[in-house]
């Protein structure tokens, strides 16, 4: 079974199709889907900045990310689910998307960088958490953070326009 | 209302508008920078008014809070603002007959007046913690900012 064919079976669903042909039900998630980009990304907005310098300079870099965390993880759930019913009754358009695709690669990305992060430098913060500017490694997984997200948010809202 | 009929033909056919309506790619690259902004204006506010109710960041006051997010609430609304300016001119006949549009200029009226007359100098005024009015000030604030957003996507979606 193809990629295609399985896309194709998903927004075939009675739950896709119901999506899908419904007034209300896609405009309300998607609006979920994008007002929730403020309690996901506009959250961990603050904490690379933190870990770049920029912001709260004069409080650990572990109480900034630690305490932002779970509201955070609160943001990316609803941005999660809402995304997977998005998915779920308009597959085959999403597949054909170029924007979409760089949208799974550039999430799996932005997973690696926040993984490698917690695996990586953060486990020796309590060496840096106060320094005004953190190390460079810890700086380079801010920048690649909010970079990849806005890449993120551009494809998301790219690939709902047909050129 | 039809009063204003006129200052909407104006827009719709400036330069600017002609000029973005003329290209692929200025709408949809505006409108990303749009949502760029929107992200940026409403996660500061949510990260204040978290901090409001006591659910983040206890070791600052508010008013730290308030300042340390300010630079940024200010340069994401002047983004926002600039960009929606640009999207309204390009498409400012069919804002005219959109009821959503009009929701959003309501809310958006009353959110830049409460934020710049009262909530302001609320957050900049509270300390370790924000008395009952404060926080009714930030769910206000809160609830009028989100109405924008609401309403901003609704202009597509309904009408």
């Amino acid at each position: 079974m193809s990629i295609l064919s399985m896309c194709q079976w998903l927004q075939d669903t009675n739950i896709g199709t119901s999506i899908r042909e419904s007034i209300w039900v896609f405009p309300i998630i998607e609006t979920i889907h994008v007002l929730a980009l403020s309690i996901s990304v506009g959250l961990l907005l603050v904490s690379d900045l933190r870990l770049m310098g920029y912001i709260m300079k004069r409080r650990p870099v572990s109480e900034v990310y630690e305490q932002i965390k779970p509201w955070m993880f609160i943001g990316f759930s609803i941005m999660v689910v809402t995304g997977i019913f998005l998915f779920w009754c308009q597959a085959v358009k999403a597949y054909n998307s170029i924007f979409f695709r760089a949208k799974v690669v550039l999430l799996i990305l932005a997973a690696i960088n926040a993984l490698a992060f917690e695996r990586g430098i953060y486990r020796t913060v309590d060496r840096w958490d106060n320094a005004l500017v953190p190390p460079m490694e810890a700086r380079v997984a801010g920048w690649v953070s909010l970079i990849f997200w806005l890449a993120i948010i551009t494809c998301g809202r790219t690939m709902a326009y047909t050129f | 209302m039809s009063a204003i009929v006129p200052f909407f033909q104006w827009c719709d056919n400036s330069l600017i508008a002609q000029s973005i309506r003329n290209s692929r790619v200025a709408f949809p690259v505006i409108e990303n920078f749009h949502l760029f902004a929107l992200t940026v204006l409403l996660g500061s506010l949510v990260v204040l008014v978290l901090r409001q109710f006591g659910l983040v960041y206890k070791s600052q006051s508010i008013a730290e809070v308030a300042t340390a997010l300010r630079p940024w609430n200010r340069w994401s609304m002047a983004v926002m603002l600039t960009s929606g300016i640009l999207l309204f001119l390009s498409e400012a006949m069919k804002c005219y007959g959109n009821t959503s549009f009009r929701w959003k200029m309501f809310f958006l009226f009353f959110a830049l007046l409460f934020q710049f007359t009262i909530y302001n100098r609320i957050v900049k005024n509270e300390g370790a913690s924000a008395p009952i009015g404060g926080k009714v000030a930030a769910a206000v604030a809160l609830c009028l900012w989100f109405g924008v957003g609401l309403a901003g996507r609704a202009i597509g979606f309904l009408g």
